[in-house]
Formats: C-alpha cells, structure tokens, sequence
C-alpha cells in the first residue's frame, strides 16, 4: 500500500495523465491533418490566465480552469482564421510564430511577473486536502494520510478527465464533425468538392486542440503552484508533438501512449534525461523513416483484435 | 535618425534575407519546409567564431569554412531525414512527415550544440577597426559595410547563377516539377543535393554575418532566426526567390524601426505580426502569383 501510495509515483502519474491531456490536444488538430506547433503557447495562456484569475482577481480554481480554456479557444481564433484559409503549412508557420511571440509578451508584462514568473498559485492538491479535512477526514482514514488521500483524488480526476476526452474523442469518429475531420486528413480538396466546409471544420478542430491544452496548462499551473515562460517553449511543443509522433496520430491511443511512454522514460532511464531532447530529435526522424503512422495505428489494432479472437464488425 | 535607422534595418535585413532564401530555395525545389535551417545557421556562425578565435583566420576564410560546414550538415541531413521519406513518397505518407523529421533534426542539432559548446552567450571578438564613414545624414560602420557587401554580393551571385548558367537552369527546372525535370534528363538528385547545400551554406555565411553584426553566438539562436527566416517566406511567398530577398529586407527595417520608435522587448514579436497581417491581406505574399508557382 505505502509503495502504491509514494508520493513520486504518484506525482509521475499525475504528469502521465496531464501529458495525455495535451496528446489529446494535438491529436484533435492532427484529426485534420494540420500541424499545431503552438499547443505550448496555448497551454501557456491557460496557466497564466487560470493562475492570475485565482490569485489576482480571487476566482474559484474549479470557475478559473475553464475559463482559462475558452480564452485559449478564443485567441486560436484569433490565430487560425487566417492561417486555416490556406491549404499547406500555414498554419504549423504561423502557431511556431505564436508560441514564440506568447513567451515573449509573458516575458515582458508586469502582471505576469517577467521571467521570474508566478508562483504561490493555489494547490489543487492543497485545496482538496482542506476540503477533506473539514469533512473531518483530518487524520486520513485507515493508515492513509490526509495529503496521500488528495493526491490520489487529484490521480483519479486527471484519469476521469482523459477518459471523458478518449471517450469524445471516439464518439467524434462517429458523428458529422468527426467525418468531416477525416476527409478532410485524406484529401482536403475531395473534401472541399464533397461540400464539406474545410475552413470551418479545421477551425474547429484547431480551436478544440487550443482549449484543451489551455485547460491541462490551468491544470498544470495548479498541481504545480509555480509557472514561468521558460515552462512553455519551442522545446515543450516539440514535447507534446513527439507524443502524437510516437504513439501515433490515427486513433486516440497513439498520444496517449506515447505520452505515457515519454513521460515514463526519463523517470527509469536517468542518465539518458541528459541527453532527453537528442534522444526525442532522433525519435521524430527515425519515427517519420520507419513508421510514420506511428506505433498504433488501424492496422495494429486489427491485429491485435484478431491475436485475441475477436472478430472486427 | 530616420536614415541611420534605415542603414541598420537593411543591415539587418539583408542578413534576414540570406536565411530566408535557404528556406525558399529548398521550399522551391523540394515543396518542404526545413525546420531545421536555424540550425544549420547557428552551427555556421559557432564554426566562424571557433575559426576566427581558435585558429585566428581572417574573417572571409571564417565565412567560407562556415559556409563548408554548413554545407556538409546540409547534406547530412537531406540523407538521414529527408531522402528516407522520398523514397517513400506516394505511399500514403503525409506532407507533414518532412516536416516533423527536420524539426526532429533540428531539436537534436540545438541540443547537440549545448553539449559542444555550452549554453552561454559568447562574444565575437573584434574583427574590425572601429572605423566610421559619413554619408550624408548616415554613419555606417566598417562591419555594416562588410555585412552589407556580403550579402547582396551572395545574392547578386545566386540571381545571375539561377537565371543564366546551365545548373541554375536545372535548378528552376527542378523546382517546377521535379518528375518533368527528371524525364527531360536532369539527375534531379544532385539537383536536390546542390539545393539543400547551397541553402545550408547561405544559412552558414548568415550565422557569420549575425554574429558580427550582435556580436554574440549562442546555441538558441537557432530557434529566433528560424522563425523569422519562416516570417519572411510567408512574407515574400512561398518558394520565391526575389520575395526572400526583399522580404527580409522588409523584415530587418520594421524590427530596427519598432525598436527605436518604440517597444524594444517586442522586437521578436514584429515577426509574427507580419505572419498573421499577410496571412490576413494577402496570402500568397507580397510576390507571390496566385496560384503560388510564379517568380521563380
């Protein structure tokens, strides 16, 4: 029990199951075949504005996570609109432009604190433990402290939360907004001559990516209590792009395990996290040579449902 | 003011527009973006510093050693990242994966540079006397003069190179439809390779150039350059040579103005700016035709 309760496992577990969060966000954007190399830029907006709004402006962490998504949702408008238009790589050009430039204003302004960034933002964790221990659970029930009981919440929360979002994300594959999403990954111009309205949907899919990474940086901000522009670079995106490349962007699964290999890798090899962003670059060029679909894809799928007998409908 | 301003923006500028063309040059030919350019630039400068402060080379012999080095990464590159995905082409392979391999690249090369180099910003040691000439209401320095000479000379060369030599012609030829280019008899390959080495050793001989004109080399230049190289392909339309040159001019002179008329810790941000307002008013760029296949 006290080994399935250390708190660095638990805390690793608690990063596996935000990086998924931000492997669902550009899985989303990568549904359309678009390139998003700002998802760090969004998650930056989302932590900075959730932080501010708890610490400045005294909102609830639960109202302040939210909110910190739709304003993530609301500049990748902002953003998109015009890139999206074009067919190509507009927009992958025009997102590394944006995440730079967000970096750089959170550097610059005052309220943000420049490069010494915020710190002292609420504890999810901190929070929760309040809330039991004025439910009288203070002392923790049976052998399990009060601090090891809300991390374990925190644990469960983050999983319900990448459930509900795997769970959409295979109910879009489903409905019109999810079609749309893959004609359009096959062939932009099909789907154009099919009637499907390419800019909309790619906006669409781009400005659910935006809102979900800024909700897992709000959610980040608050399960760390510290942020600072140096969290949210180039190198952070390309962090979050090598979950998707990994584990592939097909299906759901791909980011998801690749988020939870990349995380895991670092914490078991220790002295390769010297070495990490060599070990990542040569991972996206040897991942694009050999399979660029990824470890998961369709076909892995379909094999491995045939291994355990069942049939494919 | 206004005139001393516009000698620095143009010095600047025409070192913006040495990278760009790297960009648009392999955007030409092979239809990719190649993230990893900035790289290949910081690397370029870091061989000028160690040639000029290690082995006391004079400045040119820097930028030629440069411009090698440069060239030999280029060619390493389009061999470990993009040749593999050539040769793959067609078989349901996205046009994102060129992509994805050169930032893969690019990330290794920076972080490859933190180790060989260390992470600090170090100083270009003095190349020039301090000499200063007056023109007119203007005072540019000898480095100004060197950074400009050098730069429009590279892109007087490169012009006349593309537009009259048998190569050039190749080269254009190439960038027009690789598969026609290769049936008329043009080993597109070498083609490709020349391209990607050419562009690489611009980018170094532009790192060089940079790092006079700041005087400082550090690993993360890289990404900054990069981005405003990618700034000015937008700017000046994709794979567009004359629009590279002229964009990163345009680049270069908006930076120095919103610097001194101005918010000076924004300075990065003037690239994007011009991303999103072209994007916004003309997409194809300021020379680019419609269809995005003219001015080459």
């Amino acid at each position: 029990m006290d080994i399935l309760l250390n708190p660095y496992y638990l805390q690793i577990g608690t990063f596996i199951m935000l990086n998924a969060i931000l492997g669902v966000s550009i899985y989303l954007t990568l549904a359309t075949g678009q390139l998003s190399l700002g998802n760090a830029g969004f998650m930056s907006i989302g932590a900075y504005t959730s932080a501010l709004l708890t610490l400045k402006a005294g909102f609830s962490v639960l109202l302040a996570v939210p909110l910190a998504g739709f304003v993530a949702a609301a500049v990748s408008v902002v953003i998109g609109f015009p890139a999206l238009r074009l067919k190509g790589l507009y927009l992958a050009i025009a997102t590394l432009g944006f995440g730079e430039v967000v970096r750089v204003i959170f550097l610059n302004l005052k309220i943000t604190n420049g490069a010494l960034g915020l710190s002292g933002i609420p504890s999810m964790t901190i929070l929760l433990g309040k809330t039991l221990s004025s439910l009288g659970l203070g002392s923790g029930i049976g052998g399990v402290t009060l601090q090891q009981l809300s991390s374990v919440l925190i644990l469960f929360f983050l999983i319900l939360i990448v459930a509900l979002l795997v769970f959409a994300c295979l109910r879009l594959s489903r409905c019109r907004a999810g079609r749309a999403f893959a004609a359009i990954k096959t062939d932009e111009t099909a789907a154009e001559a099919m009637g499907i309205n390419t800019t909309y949907y790619k906006l669409l899919a781009f400005l659910l990516g935006a809102f979900i990474a800024g909700v897992a940086g709000a959610l980040s901000a608050h399960l760390t209590f510290y942020i600072g522009p140096v969290d949210f670079d180039y190198h952070r995106t390309v962090e979050i792009l090598i979950f998707a490349v990994l584990g592939g962007s097909n299906l759901v699964w791909g980011p998801i395990l690749g988020a939870f290999l990349l995380t895991l890798l670092p914490e078991i090899l220790r002295a390769a996290s010297d070495y990490r962003m060599m070990i990542y670059g040569a991972i996206l060029v040897l991942m694009m040579a050999f399979r660029p679909q990824g470890l998961i894809s369709e076909e892995t799928l379909r094999f491995w449902k045939g291994k355990l007998g069942r049939e494919e409908k | 003011m206004f005139w001393q301003q516009l000698v620095n923006g143009l010095t600047l500028g025409s070192t913006y527009s040495l990278v760009a063309l790297g960009y648009t040059l392999i955007m030409g030919v092979l239809d990719i973006v190649n993230m990893a350019h900035g790289e290949v630039f910081m690397f370029g400068a870091f061989v000028g510093l160690i040639l000029v402060t290690n082995f006391h080379c004079n400045i040119f012999v820097a930028m030629l050693g440069a411009a090698i080095v440069s060239a030999l990464l280029g060619i390493l590159l389009e061999r470990v990242a993009l040749r593999p995905l050539r040769r793959k082409n067609g078989s349901g392979i996205s046009h994102l994966a060129p992509l994805i391999s050169t930032i893969g690249v690019s990330i290794f090369l920076e972080s490859l540079a933190l180790k060989l180099f260390g992470p600090q910003t170090q100083a270009f040691p003095q190349t020039f006397s301090n000499t200063i000439y007056t023109i007119g209401p203007m005072k540019i320095s000898l480095v100004q003069v060197v950074i400009l000479a050098v730069a429009f000379g590279l892109m007087l060369v490169l012009r006349f190179w593309l537009a009259r030599t048998k190569i050039g012609k190749a080269l254009r030829a190439t960038a027009e439809s690789t598969e026609t280019a290769g049936i008329l008899g043009v080993n597109t390959n070498l083609i490709i390779v020349l391209t990607v080495s050419l562009a690489s050793g611009l980018g170094g001989i532009a790192g060089v150039l940079v790092g006079l004109t700041f005087n400082a080399v550090e690993p993360t230049m890289g990404i900054s350059m990069g981005l405003k190289g990618l700034a000015v392909l937008i700017l000046g339309g994709m794979g567009n040579i004359t629009g590279a040159m002229f964009g990163g001019l345009v680049l270069g002179v908006a930076e120095v103005f919103s610097v001194a008329y101005g918010a000076s810790s924004y300075r990065d941000a003037v690239a994007f700016g011009m991303i999103i307002l072209i994007l916004f008013l003309r997409p194809q760029g300021l020379f680019g035709a419609k269809d995005q296949t003219g001015g080459r």
